[in-house]
């Protein structure tokens, strides 16, 4: 591409540039990529000049083909704020597409964690002599792990039926939603650890602890099905800390210790492992799902 | 003709109901219907042929290619087109936005190419207008199409519909029929439904399920011929017909084994239908 200078394709609205030869055979053979296509698409839209161009360098079979992707360019409705966001951040379009069909992704999931994380960190804020948050240290591991939890499944997906017999391997598609909602999840809870500057280090003594958690419950999830394989792991993680409560006289809980981190790194590496060697049952549905109680044998 | 999808002996059992027994079938290229009443097992046959549940027992292919193993599973997935009994949107979502969704799912990852894809099954199904429409703003006939949009992309050599017609009123259905009729020229259709009309005005072949097995395999003409003379009319509900119901001129119409002097009528889909399900299995399918 380059700036105006090709006097000899002037146009009424004029965009500034056109399309040189070599990208209008590329073109209308098939060959050019994104995102110099969208931008050649979008230009050849407003560019008289630019069309009378690619029919003199295209034989009519190429031009047909031509004309018919960008048909098919007119024809997509702009993506949504999301996906958008998505594509501005360079993740692929189809990447992009599945993600903003992820359930948490949600705008008022994303309100409702953040209304909660906020919550923690001012009660966590107000214990001004608290050696240790152990509110939001406690709270913040089962955010990732619930928001993996509905991101994937049958409860919350509705297009999960449709999902679950397309050739797209089912563990690829749930990492992919797993990376998203584990970024934004661990964002959410690092800016919420920037809210308690007064505790340094010890304040991100959650980010292990909700990569083990998320990677057990994921582990667990073919087995135990997408409610309860989370909701086990949430409650055996609430339990853990109870009981490192009532033995300790200390203000950090074990699993927040430098000992307690080596253990919980440790289970997510062994969850991480486990959950590979299971990956091949995410292609199939829970019988739970379809059973007879549905009433649609 | 080769078959597109040949099972033998599919079992399935949810706790202690079964859903499937011992159903054996081969599908050849056109439209299918599969006729039966509520818990027959067929969405639960729909969708172990759609790989979405594994069955407990029994063995199929669909155009040669094995679910039994997970390259299998994903080339059958390649060449299948599926309608769900309630298929989910996302709501939110355009009508283009969703069969585009569905399209990258079936791997299409180039984006012109899917984008033409999409573009070509909305004007299949006449919903080229309202592309760029929220799914949650498009009517319930309009969403359905959509769904079939969506089951189309990628041009599927089987294609698999679980009711497509339910909730629909007589003109959407219609036009809905039409789409299926278009859709079913040169790929495997197999259309479950409640209506005996789907199957009167779609299908060249129609099974019968109840009790989770097959109880008839054959044309529509044949089904339909399963109830000839035994059809009567009758000015009071006769006990003892298989199926009796009033007519809306206010006689009875009923089906199964007439008394003498009964004033025999002509014999329909439907007849042929209720006749089968209250007896014996006429055949078992073809192994």
């Amino acid at each position: 591409m380059r700036a105006h200078e090709n006097h000899d394709r002037p146009d009424a609205r004029d965009t500034g540039w056109h399309v040189d030869d070599e990208d209008l055979r590329a073109y209308v053979q098939g060959e050019l990529t994104a995102p110099r296509l969208w931008s050649v698409d979008t230009h050849l839209v407003a560019c008289d000049g630019c069309r009378r161009a690619l029919a003199e360098v295209s034989d009519p079979v190429a031009l047909d083909m031509g004309w018919a992707r960008l048909d098919a360019e007119l024809d997509a409705p702009r993506p949504g704020r999301v996906e958008s966001l998505l594509l501005w951040i360079g993740v692929a379009d189809h990447t992009a597409r599945l993600l903003a069909a992820t359930p948490v992704l949600r705008r008022a999931w994303l309100v409702a964690v953040s209304a909660v994380l906020l919550l923690t960190v001012a009660a966590s804020s107000s214990l001004r002599d608290a050696a240790s948050p152990t509110l939001f240290l406690a709270l913040a591991p089962l955010l990732p792990l619930a928001g993996v939890a509905v991101s994937y499944g049958p409860a919350l997906d509705p297009t999960y039926e449709m999902t679950v017999v397309s050739p797209v391997h089912g563990f690829r598609l749930l990492m992919i939603r797993t990376v998203a909602v584990l970024v934004l999840a661990l964002g959410v809870n690092g800016l919420a650890t920037l809210a308690l500057p007064g505790y340094g280090l010890r304040a991100l003594a959650w980010l292990l602890p909700a990569l083990a958690l998320t990677a057990t419950g994921l582990a667990l999830t073919p087995r135990l099905g997408p409610v309860l394989a989370p909701a086990l792991v949430g409650g055996a993680w609430v339990g853990t800390l109870a009981v490192a409560r009532a033995t300790t006289d200390e203000a950090t809980l074990l699993p927040f210790t430098p000992a307690g981190q080596v253990i919980t790194a440790a289970v997510a590496v062994l969850a991480a492992v486990l959950l590979y060697h299971v990956r091949d049952r995410f292609d199939l549905t829970a019988r739970a799902r379809f059973g007879a109680a549905d009433g649609v044998l | 003709m080769f078959p597109t999808v040949s099972a033998s002996g599919l079992t399935l059992r949810y706790g202690g109901t079964p859903a499937l027994d011992d159903v054996s079938l081969r599908l050849e290229e056109g439209v299918t219907g599969l006729l039966g009443p509520n818990g027959a097992g067929k969405t639960t046959l729909l969708r172990v042929l759609a790989t979405a549940v594994p069955a407990d027992r029994g063995v199929f292919t669909v155009l040669g290619h094995d679910p039994g193993t997970a390259a299998g599973r994903q080339n059958l997935r390649r060449e299948l087109g599926y309608l769900p009994q309630t298929p989910g949107f996302h709501p939110d979502f355009t009508a283009f936005a969703f069969v585009d969704y569905v399209a990258i799912l079936k791997e299409m990852t180039d984006r012109s190419a899917r984008h033409r894809e999409v573009s070509r099954v909305l004007q299949a199904v006449g919903l080229s207008d309202v592309r760029g429409k929220r799914i949650k703003r498009l009517s319930g006939g309009m969403r359905q199409r959509v769904a079939l949009a969506a089951a189309l992309v990628g041009d599927p050599g089987f294609l698999v519909l679980d009711e497509p017609t339910v909730g629909l009123d007589p003109q959407q259905r219609m036009r809905f029929r039409e789409l299926v009729a278009e859709a079913g020229e040169g790929r495997t259709v197999l259309l479950s439904t409640h209506q005996t009309e789907d199957v009167a005005m779609l299908c060249r072949r129609v099974i019968v399920m109840s009790s989770g097995r097959i109880r008839f395999d054959g044309t529509p003409a044949e089904l339909t011929a399963r109830a000839a003379g035994r059809v009567w009319s009758s000015a009071e509900r006769d006990p003892g017909a298989r199926a009796g119901w009033r007519t809306g001129l206010g006689s009875f119409r009923n089906v199964g084994d007439p008394p003498e002097g009964a004033e025999l009528l002509e014999p329909t889909l439907e007849d042929g239908y209720l006749f089968t399900l209250d007896g014996e299995p006429v055949r078992e399918a073809a192994a």
